[in-house]
C-alpha cells in the first residue's frame, strides 16, 4: 500500500495490555500518518471515549486486566456509535463469538497485516 | 494532535509513564508536538518492558511517583538510575509537576519551543476528566483508573 493512499487526520485507538505490541503497532501506524490514542485496557479506553477522544477506528485485544474485556468494549462502543469500526484481536476466541459488523484479527499476527487491516477498513469508509 | 513524521526515529525518545490515562493522553499528546517520539505505560512493569527492550532508544522517563505497578515511586527511580544511568529520569509527584517537567522538556527539546503553557495542559487534563464524570477537579488519579489495574 502506498503512502500516498494513506488517509490523513484519522485516529485509531489501540487498545492493548501487552505494552511491546502497543508499541510496535502505534508505531508503525504513526508511521503511517495515523494519530494513535493508546490504552492498556478496556477500561481506560472507555475513560478515554468518555473523555472525548474521537476515533475513526477502534482496535482492541480481548483478554486484558480489568473488569472489562475487549469484546464488552466492543459491544458498548457498537450500542453508542454503530458506525465506528472495531476490530477485535484475540489467540483465544472463535471469530464466531465476535458481533456482527466487528472486524476479527486472529493472534499472533503481523503487526504489519494489522496495520493492512486497519489502513483497508479505514479507506473503505 | 500531532502525527509522527518519517524521521520519527531520529527524534529523542520520552517513555511517560503514568497510570491516570487521561493525564497520560494529553501529557503525551503536549510531548509529540514539542517533537519527541513518546512511549506510553501505565505501569512501572510496562516502563520496563520498553526500557529492557531496547528498541526506541530512550532518553528521558518522565513518570508520576504514584504510577502503579512494581517498583513504585522513589524505588522505582533509584531502580531507573542504578540500571540507566545514561537515561534522564525525571520524577513528578503530581499531574502539575509533570506538566512543568514536560513544559520544561519542550524548551530543550527538539524544536525547542513550547507549543503551550503547562498551564494549558493542566486545564485540559481537568475538562476531560470532567467530561468524562471522572474524579479529576484536583487532578488526581482516579478510584475507577486504579481498579482496572489492580483488578
Amino acid at each position: 500500500m502506498s503512502q500516498a493512499s494513506t488517509p490523513v487526520a484519522r485516529t485509531v485507538l489501540v487498545v492493548e495490555d501487552e505494552p511491546l505490541l502497543r508499541l510496535v503497532l502505534s508505531d508503525l501506524l504513526r508511521a503511517r500518518g495515523i494519530t494513535v490514542v493508546e490504552a492498556a485496557s478496556a477500561g481506560e479506553a472507555l475513560d478515554l471515549l468518555a473523555a472525548g477522544v474521537e476515533a475513526d477506528l477502534i482496535f482492541t485485544d480481548v483478554r486484558m486486566p480489568g473488569p472489562i474485556d475487549g469484546l464488552e468494549l466492543s459491544r458498548r462502543v457498537r450500542a453508542t456509535c454503530p458506525d465506528l469500526p472495531v476490530v477485535v484481536t484475540s489467540g483465544h476466541l472463535e471469530s464466531s463469538l465476535v458481533d456482527p459488523g466487528v472486524a476479527f484479527l486472529r493472534k499472533p499476527y503481523l503487526p504489519a497485516d494489522a496495520v493492512s487491516a486497519i489502513l483497508a477498513i479505514m479507506e473503505r469508509r | 494532535m500531532a502525527t509522527d513524521a518519517p524521521d520519527e526515529k531520529q527524534r529523542p525518545c520520552v517513555v511517560l509513564l503514568d497510570g491516570d490515562v487521561v493525564a497520560r493522553h494529553v501529557l503525551a499528546e503536549y510531548l509529540r508536538e514539542c517533537g519527541y517520539q513518546v512511549v506510553e505505560a501505565a505501569t512501572s512493569e510496562e516502563l520496563i518492558a520498553v526500557l529492557e527492550y531496547g528498541t526506541p532508544a530512550v532518553d528521558t522517563v518522565l513518570f508520576d511517583l504514584e504510577a502503579p505497578g512494581a517498583p513504585r515511586g522513589f524505588a522505582l527511580r533509584n531502580h531507573l538510575r542504578d540500571t540507566y544511568p545514561h537515561i534522564d529520569i525525571i520524577p513528578a509527584g503530581s499531574t502539575a509537576v509533570a506538566a512543568r517537567e514536560a513544559e520544561d522538556l519542550c524548551e530543550e527539546g527538539p524544536q525547542l519551543q513550547r507549543p503551550y503553557h503547562s498551564q494549558l495542559v493542566l486545564a485540559r487534563i481537568r475538562r476531560m476528566k470532567g467530561r468524562a464524570g471522572l474524579k479529576g477537579a484536583e487532578v488526581k488519579r482516579t478510584t475507577e483508573t486504579a481498579a482496572y489495574f489492580s483488578a
